[in-house]
């Protein structure tokens, strides 16, 4: 459902409040029938609030965003996806590992998505937020 | 790249609850409920001039709700609700909203079906928004009052640009007989036996049992009678034997499930020659649809007119092909 609103719905991102009814239905659902991932996704929320300097903000897309020193880590959407944008060797080389899947809209960028689907599922997801926060240092710094 | 360890477990997730989290939701509902009633009341009195006739039916369910959530959420900030505690906030939110709205307006319980899942997503998006835009320091917090305001004047000023939305539903069926024997049972109809079997008939709604007709002229007077006791008054403005049945409908029972969302305007039965003893039966309603968004209620209402037009048509079908 996700995967087929993103591909042949994108003009909805441009109604004003539409991606954040999209999400928040998709929340219900997921709330409705695999709360294990909304768990996941409040524990992950914990978790990337206590890595330094991460805030969140409401994604233009839909879900919640993680930003670090106003650029964004990632975000996640309703039913559990973590989107992470990462230097593309990491990317490339956890996804080699199946450790990811490929972004939904950019395959072949940076970005990578993990699916949360239980609470064991989110040191993984904060290592990727981390990870994501360390590149950005790297930009920064370079 | 080595794949690394797993870090610590973080945070809980969720806290357990507490009789002043409890006592945090409770006022959190009951106040955004209560203003969401107050836009819904200040529309309905400032859009009098519109001939609405329903206060539920002036506002966007759109915008009002995601306000409601937006207010809650400032609210529940005290209780730093988790996104699964938000989730469930905003169902029993939503559920004395229900009520009240049953309660103040006498809204139908179809109709409140109807709108509660939609009333659900858009509070809940509200509350999410919400949820991220005030958990920051108060100095943030006076600059997020503004996009709580410009939803709330937004949810007001919505009605007076909107235009009314005509539609019209269409359904077709073949009848093996010939035109002038379909005919017969189109014009009006004893009651009809078979029970309904669309669910939300079988809940409530209601649904046609049967038609009188003072005859097959211009002019004539029809009775759509449905069930409860609720007619449908209809004047016949185009009369082609065998051919073509339309009806104005002038006349709308006060019945809380049909009243002010949408007026049915016109009724009309074709009947097609297929040139092989078979009829195709066309019924066509058209209305005007008075809630919004549209998007959402325009689904509803094609998916209520069809199982109406199934079930005459049906009966017409069973009638006209018995021997």
């Amino acid at each position: 459902m996700f995967l087929w609103v993103v591909r042949h719905g994108r003009w909805l991102a441009r109604v004003p409040l539409m991606p954040q009814l999209f999400d928040a239905l998709l929340l219900g659902w997921t709330a409705l029938f695999q709360r294990g991932r909304v768990h996941a996704m409040d524990a992950l929320e914990a978790g990337a609030l206590a890595l330094p300097g991460v805030t969140l903000r409401i994604h233009r897309l839909g879900g919640i965003e993680f930003r670090r020193a106003g650029r964004e880590l990632g975000h996640v959407h309703g039913h559990g996806l973590l989107d992470v944008r990462l230097p593309r060797a990491e990317a490339s080389e956890l996804l080699a590992a199946k450790r990811v899947r490929p972004h939904h809209v950019m395959s072949r960028s940076g970005w990578v998505s993990f699916l949360l689907e239980s609470e064991a599922d989110v040191p993984f997801a904060v290592e990727l937020l981390r990870r994501a926060g360390k590149a950005l240092e790297g930009e920064a710094s370079s | 790249m080595v794949i690394p360890p797993p870090l610590p477990d973080p945070p809980p997730s969720s806290r357990r609850p507490t009789s002043k989290n409890a006592f945090v939701w409770l006022l959190g509902a009951l106040v955004s409920d209560a203003v969401m009633g107050g836009l819904y009341a200040l529309v309905a009195w400032l859009t009098v001039g519109h001939s609405v006739g329903s206060p539920l039916v002036a506002p966007s369910l759109f915008l009002v709700p995601f306000f409601g959530g937006l207010l809650a959420s400032l609210l529940w900030r005290r209780a730093q609700p988790s996104i699964w505690d938000t989730a469930g906030y905003v169902l029993g939110a939503t559920f004395i909203a229900l009520i009240g709205a049953a309660l103040a307006y006498a809204e139908g319980v179809i109709c409140l079906i109807i709108v509660s899942p939609l009333f659900y997503g858009v509070m809940l998006a509200g509350a999410l928004v919400g949820r991220v835009w005030f958990r920051s320091d108060m100095g943030k917090l006076r600059v997020s009052f503004a996009p709580l305001a410009i939803v709330a004047l937004a949810a007001v000023a919505e009605p007076h640009f909107r235009s009314e939305h005509e539609g019209s539903v269409t359904d077709m069926l073949v009848v093996r007989a010939s035109p002038s024997r379909v005919w017969r049972h189109v014009t009006s109809f004893p009651p009809i036996s078979a029970k309904p079997d669309f669910w939300m008939f079988r809940i409530g709604l209601p649904y046609p049992v049967e038609t009188t007709s003072a005859g097959d002229f211009v002019g004539a007077d029809r009775r759509c009678i449905f069930s409860g006791g609720a007619v449908f008054r209809e004047v016949v403005s185009e009369c082609v034997p065998s051919t073509r049945l339309t009806f104005d409908m002038v006349e709308l029972p006060d019945d809380p499930e049909l009243i002010g969302h949408l007026t049915p305007r016109r009724g009309q039965f074709e009947l097609r020659d297929n040139g092989d003893g078979t009829t195709t039966l066309v019924g066509t309603t058209w209305y005007s649809l008075h809630v919004h968004p549209r998007w959402y209620f325009d689904g509803w209402t094609q998916h209520i007119f069809r199982a109406v037009h199934l079930r005459v048509m049906e009966d017409v079908k069973r009638r006209a092909e018995q021997p």
